[in-house]
């Protein structure tokens, strides 16, 4: 059934004017206006970007930090206008682009959200029918009457993603906002948006979330220096982007450094069809494969590897010292394998890092902090960092 | 020009709401609420009354306390819609960044905010005037007076929030700027003073001042003063939708760079 797409960007650039200190002051103004010098240097955000989003389609948009999701977010929602290109919409737009924006502190939940629905064009007479939706979404009971400014920030957040999405907009836009919020709030906002994917509506997302925007897209987009770079299946394009933030230090997190005598060439993950892979089944196994190279011979080196979270917090770390697999000596390259038969750590972007030291763990011959990201998806529902196996039984 | 009319008439529900919202926030949390909006003017009247009879400040002139009372009533409606335009754009840089909607219904519904607010003032100006015994003059006129002082009003705003985006001096100038304009209009003294000081034939110089004619049409309305001259009351109308055509030009020029500026 062929359709108008819902939004259609079209060869769009958006320049940014930068100055100094944020705004100009009159001083500024006046003197280079005297002077007839321009003060101004410009930064482009997008270069050349086009894309259309077919009715009913999730694209998914990511890119590492200063990439332009945001600036192309905003030109969808129509707050900025395009430098070159056009931009096309079909339908109301709800933005998620920042929780709340556009509440007022001193008014109450329940004027906050008939405002909310004023500012995107959504009529009172719908509003109201929906109201009773928001409602119950947002879980705040009484306190819709009081003052926004006297809500935590947990039930800031649930109205107004409440208010976003019960609006029943044609097109959707969300920026981040879920990284705010308890997971039980997550869940639940997940939930909605499958929900709202499955009604046939359009929704565009920016997030760091690799894993969840993997699960959630029907395609994704990925940004580098604002130009478009991929463009595909989640899992190919996803899979493309751990390798370009590899490449460029998986976001800062990553460190490469030690003694140099001996080193680590390259590790290559696999599943457990032996296919090459950086994401991976919960449950099922990793494999990696670790060329190394001595310049000379050295007795008795330990390889040790680690997995982190994406904030590079460790959550489990061993050696082949630990687990008593003895390495002799290693001199010139040889090859050594590292199998995790079961990965049970809850769905997410994490951070391998990979180590080859002495065996009194004085000499760091080479290591590689955080130098590889991986993802794990299809999780079970649990709490917590790590499945744990348990049992239930009655009596 | 129609353009705008479109949008705003598209946004009506928005506009609505921003004016309300912009009521209730003035009063909000505040114990006498709205009453406020009441015992301001009348409290002002108070303290001028007191303050020119010690003073004996009358300008040689009976009605002095009433004449002086409508020059600040209708100076203060101008007054507030400026100070509040200045971060009407700024001050919602959330709004601007991340949604779509026609710019101009945050500086209007600022405006039309300060308007109820006056209306009010000037329900309670009546009965001030009333118990002063004053008659009226050609009320009928006074909703055009009043028409022409909003657009005057709505001009500075689009003008003056749209400007302190780009210029953060704007606040600065805003405040020298209003002292000045202030002292140049007739609010406490009568425009024939100044006419006084003229030479013939340049009269009209001093209704440039858009403010300079509607004082004086209020006056004329509300205290049964002579206008100085029709023409000249007319050129201060003149001037004040000139502003307001103006303020709209700069305003749908300026707003496409709002969102990259804030």
């Amino acid at each position: 059934m062929p359709t108008q797409p819902a939004i259609v960007v079209d060869s769009v650039s958006k320049t940014f004017r930068l100055r100094g200190g944020g705004t100009r002051t009159l001083k500024a103004a006046a003197l280079d206006a005297l002077l007839a010098r321009r003060s101004v240097r410009h930064f482009e955000a997008l270069t050349d970007v086009s894309f259309a989003v077919p009715k009913g389609e999730t694209l998914g948009i990511i890119g590492a930090n200063g990439a332009g999701k945001s600036t192309l977010l905003g030109l969808v929602a129509g707050a900025m206008a395009p430098t070159r290109g056009a931009i096309r919409t079909d339908g109301t737009i709800s933005s998620l682009l920042e929780l709340g924006a556009g509440f007022h502190p001193d008014l109450s939940g329940r004027e906050n959200v008939f405002l909310y629905g004023a500012v995107i064009g959504i009529t009172r007479k719908k509003m109201r029918v929906r109201y009773a939706a928001i409602l119950e979404f947002a879980g705040i009971g009484e306190y819709i009457d009081q003052p926004v400014k006297r809500y935590s920030s947990g039930m800031y957040a649930r109205l107004a993603f409440a208010v976003a999405v019960e609006v029943d907009p044609d097109v959707l836009l969300i920026d981040e906002v879920l990284a705010v919020g308890d997971a039980a709030f997550q869940r639940k906002c997940l939930q909605k948006m499958r929900d709202f994917r499955r009604q046939g509506k359009t929704m565009l997302m920016v997030s760091h979330d690799l894993a969840t925007i993997q699960s959630v897209s029907d395609r994704i987009l990925l940004l580098d220096g604002g130009r478009v770079v991929g463009l595909g299946g989640p899992e190919s394009v996803v899979n493309a982007y751990r390798s370009l933030a590899g490449r460029q230090g998986a976001d800062g997190l990553a460190r490469e450094w030690g003694a140099g005598e001996a080193r680590i060439a390259s590790v290559e993950f696999f599943n457990d069809r032996g296919e090459p892979a950086t994401t991976f089944e919960w449950g099922g196994g990793l494999a990696a494969r670790i060329r190394y190279e001595a310049s000379r011979r050295i007795e008795k080196p330990v390889f040790g590897f680690a997995l982190s979270d994406s904030a590079g917090r460790l959550i489990y770390g061993s050696n082949t010292q630990i687990e008593g697999f003895a390495i002799p000596w290693i001199e010139g390259q040889g090859t050594l394998r590292l199998r995790i038969p079961k990965l049970v750590m809850a769905n997410g972007s994490y951070l391998l890092s990979f180590s080859l030291h002495s065996e009194d763990h004085r000499t760091n011959y080479h290591r590689l902090d955080h130098r590889f990201p991986i993802a794990v998806v299809g999780a079970k529902g649990f709490e917590g960092p790590c499945h744990m196996p348990c049992e239930w039984r009655a009596g | 020009m129609l353009a705008f009319a479109r949008d705003i008439a598209g946004r009506r529900e928005l506009l609505w709401l921003l004016v309300q919202r912009n009521i209730k926030i003035r009063y909000k949390s505040s114990v006498l609420g709205f009453l406020w909006s009441l015992m301001t003017p009348l409290l002002m009247i108070a303290i001028y009354a007191v303050f020119a009879g010690i003073m004996k400040w009358n300008m040689g002139r009976r009605d002095f306390l009433e004449f002086l009372v409508v020059g600040v009533v209708v100076w203060q409606f101008l007054a507030t819609c400026v100070n509040d335009s200045l971060h009407a754009i700024t001050g919602n840089s959330n709004l601007i960044k991340k949604t779509a909607f026609p710019r101009v219904i945050i500086p209007l519904a600022q405006v039309l905010a300060n308007l109820a607010n006056f209306l009010l003032t000037v329900v309670v100006l009546v009965g001030f005037l009333l118990v002063m015994k004053r008659s009226f003059h050609d009320v009928l006129y006074l909703p055009v007076v009043i028409l022409t002082q909003t657009a005057l009003c709505l001009g500075l705003a689009l003008f003056i929030s749209a400007l302190n985006v780009f210029i953060k001096d704007t606040e600065h100038i805003l405040g020298v700027a209003l002292m000045a304009w202030f002292f140049l209009s007739p609010v406490f003294y009568a425009a024939q003073f100044q006419l006084d000081r003229i030479p013939a034939g340049q009269e009209w110089l001093v209704f440039l001042n858009p403010m300079t004619g509607l004082i004086c049409a209020y006056r004329s309305i509300f205290m049964a003063e002579a206008l100085p001259g029709l023409g000249l009351v007319a050129l201060s109308a003149v001037m004040s939708w000139l502003i307001l055509l103006l303020g709209l030009a700069v305003f749908q020029k300026w707003q496409i760079r709002f969102a990259d500026e804030l």
